[in-house]
């Protein structure tokens, strides 16, 4: 049985200077660019009013509370609860006491929610600008040429997109185009960055979307009801049962010391 | 005392308590050691020319011997003291996090060297 012909492809090599090269480039330098778009594109916290912010605090605090129960001794805890839970049911942290139990504005109508879309909107623009632009430019220029071979082999379904331009039916599947050079570049140039721009850096998409997938970080936000999350909170506090971490602590230490 | 098992795991938390600065800059250390590796795997793999299998092969062989050096050199033998789950953690964890940029940099290399 005879071997399968395995197809070779004499390749000028300025092909690797001219398209494999630049291509690189300016995947990482766009990186860096976005990197710093973002932080460009973030605007400050905007400054709330102190009723606001005490109604903010009050929810943390509780919150604080209740993960930190356990190095509070039992007195001490019972005290702050009771009066946590007595001002929460009262609502004495309530920004607004008068619109207690009132249905909430509609949430489009309130700025601060237009506010937050549009920071995830520029984040999103500058996601897609920058690939859209990129891939456009690389199919501009770029397209019709077989730059490189992969070293491991692919099934034929990837050949409409790896050999886009490409107009060779037979051509196997792991002679591929500039296109293919970008995608691996696109998921591969992590780590670059990483050692560019330190580990927190916002320059890849793929990271990007994974923050994306959860905006709601934010403890209190505007369309939540400030009054129902005290209540939520009281309830929290309530039922929690409370352990001291120095409970037995005499009978830990002599068991570690003869131990 | 009728502790279950939760119950006691728990109570051991609270007394042990595990501070996530510390988890996150252990994991941050390791993913750092474990891309540049792979990165460096994957110009050896271009490298030697190795294609399809034997190369993840090599890749998955790379990323062992690294998780040996640094059970051995950046935890001394004792991973438990720097991971909560020393299995999943060090061994079994972030083993295909670097295998994108490995996948990069063998194709690149392989590209340059033999085809």
């Amino acid at each position: 049985m005879a071997q399968p012909v395995v197809q070779t492809i004499h390749r000028d090599p300025a092909l690797f200077w001219w398209i494999l090269l630049p291509i690189t480039v300016v995947m990482i330098l766009t990186g860096i660019l976005r990197h710093y778009a973002m932080i460009l594109l973030q605007n400050a916290p905007k400054k709330l009013a102190l009723p606001q912010i005490r109604q903010q605090r009050a929810l943390v605090r509780g919150i604080n509370l209740r993960a930190n129960a356990n190095v509070l001794s039992p007195t001490s805890f019972q005290a702050r609860k009771a009066y946590m839970v007595s001002a929460y049911q009262e609502g004495k942290f309530l920004a607004d006491p008068e619109s207690r139990g009132k249905p909430r504005p509609n949430p489009m109508s309130d700025p601060a929610t237009m506010e937050g879309m549009m920071g995830m909107m520029k984040g999103n623009m500058a996601m897609m600008i920058p690939q859209t632009l990129i891939m456009g430019w690389i199919n501009a220029f770029f397209s019709g040429f077989v730059i490189m071979k992969l070293p491991f082999p692919l099934t034929p379904q990837f050949k409409s997109m790896l050999q886009s331009g490409v107009g060779t039916r037979d051509l196997d599947v792991r002679w591929v185009s500039s296109l293919s050079w970008y995608f691996l570049t696109l998921f591969g140039l992590q780590p670059v960055y990483n050692f560019i721009l330190g580990s927190n850096n916002s320059a890849n998409q793929v990271t990007q979307q994974m923050a994306m997938a959860n905006p709601g970080a934010g403890l209190m936000g505007p369309e939540q009801d400030p009054d129902k999350l005290f209540l939520n909170e009281a309830e929290n506090l309530e039922v929690l049962e409370h352990r001291w971490i120095l409970d037995g602590v005499e009978d830990r230490l002599v068991a570690k010391l003869t131990s | 005392m009728a502790f279950t098992a939760t119950m006691s795991e728990e109570r051991e938390l609270a007394i042990h308590p595990i501070v996530q600065t510390s988890v996150q800059h252990n994991t941050q250390v390791v993913s750092n050691i474990r891309n540049l590796t792979a990165s460096l795997f994957g110009v050896a793999a271009g490298t030697l020319g190795l294609e399809s299998y034997p190369g993840f092969i090599f890749y998955l062989v790379g990323t062992l011997i690294v998780s040996g050096l640094i059970f051995a050199f950046r935890t001394e033998g004792k991973p438990s003291e720097y991971f909560h789950r020393p299995f999943g953690d060090l061994w079994g964890g972030d083993v295909f996090s670097g295998l994108s940029s490995f996948v990069l940099t063998w194709t690149l290399f392989y590209g340059l060297v033999r085809a």
